[in-house]
């Protein structure tokens, strides 16, 4: 028997309405439609009354700058998605937001960048609709605007500048990456940072590429009805035209020696360690990501007897820390430390390294498993406990695929794995000659 | 301290809980607890929120760093029957902690766990608030955290937070308030396990506390938690009386200095106000027009960010701000005093001069010419319709109900809604005119060549700077003539230049007779 999938539907030509099953993990009802110029739009009309969540999610982020230079604009983007259009200027908009008194910002991150206003009152939905299409359709800025607001992200670098755990992971990402765009961060290099007022016809090209409406899906949650609020998106959002653009992410080469770095913090601070795999890229089809998740849980959680270890009885560690995040393309599987005292970082690296090896040969505990699949699904149904913590939960994974069911799937499939597939995963990824070891000590008493 | 009382009372209620429902002497009784109680039956989470009416300003002195490392024993220890690692291992499958908040005259332990779990959760938060550990391991492991954030965290590796702890120092120098929650290096090093179960003993009492619950509980559960709590000895530590802080001199300023390619500006002084005084609401709505907290309106972020792209944001708060969830204010930070504060991010060192007299600048402007009407239309609905947003979260509503009592409402925010569409301009602008001021002011500035600054800010040096766009508005380019001369009055023994390191060591401001 075929089965199909919302997604499946959507590329039918057809609008999908799901309610939650009972062994969906994903608890709401939902419509999802997509227009004929590529728009996906996904609703959640909700039970918390008065509040909406208007999102924009634009499948492009920092691992969309694949040429050299351009480190850190999907970010800048970001930015100057702000300064309005001919229609509604920068001050009409900022206007119109505070009146709404609207909960309203962007961020950026490896694979997209989101952008939203949460308010309060249904009878404002028409307005915002309208304003938010005019500004994806006819963002307008001149080159002038561009560079006063280029000195704005070397601001934001600063502002975390004093953070070692940002310099740790810049350093890790740039070892352990040779050719895909994941080997900067989203704030990008510094130099490309100072470069940004000279690069105002890239970044009208940058528009053109990915922000489209078939490189987009809207997501709106809370107090509305969704036969209005389509009327509204189609209205709005038809004029929208395509892009078709292809987006080739470089591919990153099987790592084949372990590499090692090492920086140097001026000042006094706790030593941190990170040790980090090449792993694969998100999936809810295939179990190995899966799988690594409930490994990291299992194995580093304050619950495991590596964490309670290392973190509580030696007390070598003031934090220890797995994270597989996900990503399209396949990324990192990180392991973290924060240490008290410089001499006890090679003791903890050959602790965590020691424990990589113990996983490939002994299976995790049948129990450990259930705990670790347990507080998955409370997590989540905490996350999702709010109108905005359900869209920004939602919009994560939808970045990922556009389709809500994908949370179903991925949950069904953390049910699938067992010790032995986690054993296997532990064996296939956790190679040394694929790590990348990146500490940081810092200065001496003063 | 004799823990036998507490345990003695926790295991004879076991069994009765459900009977005792003293809920009717608890708003009348200082001696007992109050029980904050918001049922929403059909939620699927539930909030316990246990607050206490003590906070780092009871530390006694020489022992600053108690309240928090007392409490944090009970978040993060292990209780008498079982070990830390026992806990988490039992939280662990139900996806929840134990969070510990420390203020100057409040701590908060909460939790949000879903209603499948809450017994399980319940018994052991129970145990760890009523009959705490006390571990010789566990104090020694929280004892070194405490210390590790003030030697090298706090000073080095975050400056925005270190800039307005800073200010804290300079606002209330010999004063209950002075120092950071978690003390300083030298008196966590003094404090032992003993004086930290003396100290549970005195503070933990029945009155010191609040109880609150929110969300979809069952109908028993608070009788369940009442009779719990009452075993804990009657009493309480009656509120803090408070000196006046000293107002600053003129611009008093503090530089840290520290090897960084940006400088950041905190700046403050205090005001008389709190929530429960009607002309709060006036000065709120002047802060919010002169420095809603990462908001676009902002007259400073207009100013600073959006004309000149100097830093990431610049804002200004009637009250002590935390950000709680995504930007709303964080709940139970309640204090007897309050102050007016900016914080100016991280700006290039080369432009520090000229932000600092940019936004003093701006603050004459504010005090002298007031807010304008259209702006005071404007930051009017916007807070009208943006504190609609506050209340999300069963923590923030339970949150915001135990603040509106803290200050005497019945509901805060629906006092705003009430209070607001009331006020005038003339009123706010009579608030800005009593409580702003631009002459005297504490400024925290934590940056480089820290003698260099103080030599300029002493001379009233030129501050001109640079932009990377060319053709900058004339508008924009005319005001910096102004600005880079702006003159600060600024005298040289106001101005103390100290090594960052130097911080956090002992109690009050370093390097100061």
């Amino acid at each position: 028997m075929v089965q199909l999938t919302p997604a499946l539907l959507i590329l039918l030509g057809f609008a999908t309405s799901v309610s939650a099953g009972s062994s969906d993990i994903f608890p709401y009802a939902y419509k999802m439609e997509q227009l004929e110029n590529g728009l996906t739009v996904v609703s959640v009309p909700l039970p918390f009354p008065n509040i909406i969540s208007y999102y924009t999610i634009i499948r492009c982020g920092s691992r969309n700058e694949v040429e050299l230079g351009k480190s850190g604009f999907a970010h800048f983007f970001e930015h100057m998605m702000f300064k309005g259009t001919k229609k509604m200027p920068r001050a009409a908009y900022d206007d119109f937001l505070t009146r709404l008194g609207a909960g309203t910002n962007g961020y950026t991150t490896d694979d997209y960048t989101c952008y939203f206003v949460v308010f309060a009152g249904r009878e404002n939905l028409s307005r915002v609709v309208e304003v938010e299409a005019d500004r994806f359709i006819n963002l307008y800025y001149d080159e002038e605007s561009l560079k006063t607001e280029a000195p704005v992200i070397e601001g934001e670098y600063y502002s975390s500048v004093s953070n070692p755990d940002r310099r740790l992971l810049e350093l890790l990402r740039q070892t352990a990456f040779e050719k895909h765009s994941y080997k900067h961060t989203t704030l990008g290099y510094l130099e490309d940072i100072k470069d940004m007022p000279n690069q105002f016809a890239y970044s009208q090209q940058f528009k053109e590429r990915y922000y489209s409406p078939d490189n987009t899906i809207i997501l709106v949650a809370g107090d509305f009805n969704h036969d209005e609020l389509m009327k509204l998106i189609k209205y709005h959002y038809n004029s929208w035209p395509r892009s078709n653009y292809l987006l080739e992410t470089p591919e990153e080469p099987p790592q084949t020696r372990p590499k090692r770095a090492h920086y140097p913090w001026p000042a006094r601070t706790l030593a941190r360690l990170a040790i980090a795999f090449h792993g694969p890229a998100f999936s809810a089809e295939v179990v190995d990501k899966a799988a690594l998740d409930l490994l990291a849980q299992a194995s580093f959680s304050p619950s495991s007897p590596l964490y309670q270890r290392l973190v509580i009885e030696e007390q070598k560690c003031v934090s220890l820390n797995a994270s597989f995040p996900d990503r399209r393309d396949p990324y990192l599987l990180i392991f973290t430390a924060t240490i008290k005292k410089d001499e006890d970082l090679p003791y903890v690296e050959q602790q965590i390294v020691a424990e990589l090896e113990r996983l490939k040969t002994e299976p995790i505990p049948v129990e450990t498993l259930a705990g670790v699949k347990s507080n998955l699904r409370y997590s989540l149904a905490q996350d999702l406990g709010t109108t905005d913590g359900l869209a920004s939960t939602l919009a994560f994974y939808l970045n990922l695929r556009p389709d809500p069911q994908i949370l179903n799937r991925l949950f069904r499939l953390y049910e699938e794995v067992t010790p032995e597939i986690i054993q296997q995963m532990a064996r296939k990824y956790f190679r040394p000659e694929a790590s990348t070891v990146v500490t940081l000590t810092g200065g001496k008493e003063p | 301290m004799n823990h036998l009382a507490p345990r003695l009372c926790f295991f004879i209620f076991l069994g009765v809980g459900l009977m005792l429902t003293n809920f009717s002497c608890q708003r009348v009784d200082p001696n007992c607890f109050r029980l904050e109680l918001l049922p929403e039956k059909n939620h699927p989470l539930v909030h316990l929120r246990v607050l206490l009416r003590i906070g780092s300003a009871n530390d006694p002195r020489g022992k600053e760093g108690i309240t928090q490392l007392c409490l944090n024993l009970l978040a993060n220890g292990g209780t008498r029957t079982k070990t830390y690692q026992e806990i988490t291992k039992a939280f662990y499958p139900l996806a929840v902690s134990v969070e510990l908040n420390v203020d100057k005259e409040m701590s908060v332990f909460s939790a949000t766990v879903h209603r499948d779990n809450l017994e399980k959760f319940y018994a052991l938060f129970r145990e760890m608030l009523l009959d705490p550990g006390f571990r010789e391991d566990d104090f020694h492991r929280l004892k070194t955290d405490q210390l590790s954030f003030l030697e090298k965290t706090l000073v080095n590796n975050m400056d925005e937070q270190f800039g307005k702890e800073i200010l804290n120092l300079m606002l209330y120098e010999n004063h209950p308030y002075g120092h950071h929650e978690a003390g300083t290096v030298e008196t966590v090093k003094s404090i032992t396990l003993d004086e930290i179960k003396a100290f549970y003993k005195d503070q933990m009492v029945q009155g010191n506390l609040i109880i609150g619950l929110a969300g979809g509980y069952p109908d028993n559960f608070p009788a369940k938690i009442s009779a719990d709590f009452s075993c804990l000895p009657r009493g309480f530590t009656p509120q803090l009386k408070l000196p006046v802080p000293k107002p600053a001199k003129g611009l008093e300023i503090v530089i840290a200095e520290k090897e960084t390619p940006a400088t950041a500006i905190s700046l403050g002084f205090h005001h008389p106000l709190t929530r429960s005084k009607d002309d709060f609401f006036p000065l709120w709505l002047a802060c919010s027009h002169f420095g809603e907290h990462r908001q676009h309106l902002s007259r400073l972020f207009q100013k600073i960010r959006e004309e000149r792209g100097q830093n990431y944001g610049d804002y200004a708060y009637a009250e002590y701000f935390l950000q709680g969830r995504d930007k709303f204010p964080a709940t139970n930070y309640c204090r007897q005093q309050q102050y007016f504060s900016v914080w100016i991010r991280p700006v290039p060192n080369s432009n520090r001069h000229f932000v600092l007299r940019q936004t003093l600048r701006e603050l004459q402007k504010l005090v002298e010419a007031g807010i304008p009407k259209e702006r005071f239309d404007l930051v009017r609905t916007y807070l009208l319709n943006y504190t609609r947003l506050y209340t999300q979260t069963l923590a923030e509503r339970l949150g915001w109900q135990i603040d509106s009592h803290y200050y005497g409402y019945e509901d805060f925010l629906g006092e705003v809604q009430k209070r607001l569409p009331l006020l005038t301009k003339e009123d706010v602008n009579r608030a800005i005119r009593k409580y702003l001021n631009y002459q005297n002011i504490y400024i925290a500035i934590i940056t480089k060549d820290g003698e260099a600054l103080k030599e300029a800010l002493v001379a009233n040096t030129a501050s001109p700077i640079k932009y990377a766009n060319p053709r900058m508005p004339a508008s924009v380019l005319d005001e910096d003539k102004e600005i880079e001369i702006f003159p600060l009055p600024v005298k040289p023994e106001n101005v103390l230049v100290v090594p960052a390191s130097e911080f956090f060591q002992k109690p009050g401001i370093p390097g100061k007779k």
